[in-house]
């Protein structure tokens, strides 16, 4: 079922936190229709908000499946990842098939933050496919709407 | 909201037949959120979720933060020009492919080499996997022109690289994707409730 590509697919990525330079978040959602939209903000130097927002092919949002299917991200579940604090918190919403999961933690600094907490395994799976999904949206809106210096 | 009507009904599970049929949405979801929804504010109702879902996370015990939802419901996102059709979009200074299948010990030579011959390359970005180190197995390859970059979806798509075969297929779009069983599907979304106790 999670294979098919006409099934459901949604997936919506949060890390962020409020501090002295006001709430400074990164997001960026994939949407049934194929819209990619991606919001940074932060007040820093008073800076103010980037949006963007593209749409995507049908092979762009199978591919995203793929790497979310292979992560096997949609097995864990987050009873025993740590909560959402000062530091910061991360949001991780995906409906794929008939599944659906909406997973919140604390920012997670490196390896030795997964490592020591209480669900190692399932975090680490969280860990490295947030890397991946980030290196994709940002490979996607950097090409799409970046110009190339020179 | 499309899902607005379902959360202004009171939920009781032994009378209210919709709910029965699926058990394992009673277990995860608390009893102020009887179906589970988006958290964020998607605008429209082309995006409401089509059946009942499975859910896990704390996500759907929390309370929602007011500003989460309109962190998206902003329409101010920029976006290049668009004819609203369906066909590829141009990106900013050229126009970008999308290449999956891509063998893992993939470099950027072998890249260059199959596709450089259909244009000039502008940008190539072939991602690693950041566990592994391995190639993600996707690649974003731009052309400066419209041709070249429909040249090489034409000539590379299901062929072999590496051993491996590819599929390379547009990477942006000027409208959204209407799912072809999309219509098909309204019998379902309108299906009506059970009976509203009278006393």
């Amino acid at each position: 079922m999670a294979g098919e590509d006409n099934a459901e697919f949604y997936l919506r990525y949060y890390v962020g936190h409020k501090g002295k330079f006001g709430h400074e978040f990164l997001e960026f959602e994939f949407r049934p229709d194929g819209k990619l939209r991606y919001a940074n903000n932060s007040n820093y130097k008073n800076d103010t908000m980037i949006r963007k927002e593209v749409f995507l092919t049908p092979a762009v949002l199978k591919e995203c499946r793929r790497i979310i299917a292979e992560s096997e991200i949609m097995k864990e579940d987050d009873n025993n990842w740590p909560e959402p604090d000062r530091v910061g918190r991360q949001e991780l919403e995906i409906v794929m098939g008939n599944e659906h999961i909406s997973f919140t933690t604390s920012k997670i600094g490196s390896l030795v933050d997964v490592q020591s907490s209480k669900d190692p395994e399932g975090l680490r799976i969280f860990y490295y496919l947030v890397q991946d999904l980030k290196c994709f949206v940002f490979s996607l809106i950097s090409l799409h709407f970046k110009i190339k210096p020179i | 909201m499309a899902n607005a009507d379902v959360e202004a009904v009171d939920f009781e599970p032994e009378e209210d037949d919709l709910m029965d049929e699926d058990g394992a949405v009673d277990v995860e979801t608390s009893p102020r959120a009887p179906l589970p929804k988006l958290k964020s504010a998607i605008t429209g109702g082309s995006s409401s979720l089509s059946g009942p879902k499975k859910t896990k996370g704390r996500g759907f015990r929390e309370e929602t933060d007011a500003e989460r939802n309109s962190r998206f419901a902003a329409n101010n996102f920029e976006s290049l020009d668009s004819d609203g059709g369906p066909g590829p979009q141009r990106s900013i200074e050229g126009w970008i492919i999308l290449v999956t299948g891509v063998h893992e010990e993939a470099q950027e030579d072998d890249l260059q080499n199959a596709f450089g011959e259909f244009g000039e390359i502008r940008n190539l970005h072939l991602n690693l996997d950041r566990r592994t180190g391995f190639v993600k197995g996707y690649a974003l390859i731009e052309y400066e022109n419209f041709e070249e970059a429909q040249a090489a979806i034409s000539a590379m798509n299901g062929t072999e690289l590496l051993t491996q075969i590819v599929s390379v297929d547009w990477a942006f779009s000027n409208g959204p994707y209407r799912k072809r069983n999309m219509r098909r599907r309204s019998p379902r979304g309108h299906r009506s409730r059970s009976p509203r106790r009278r006393y």
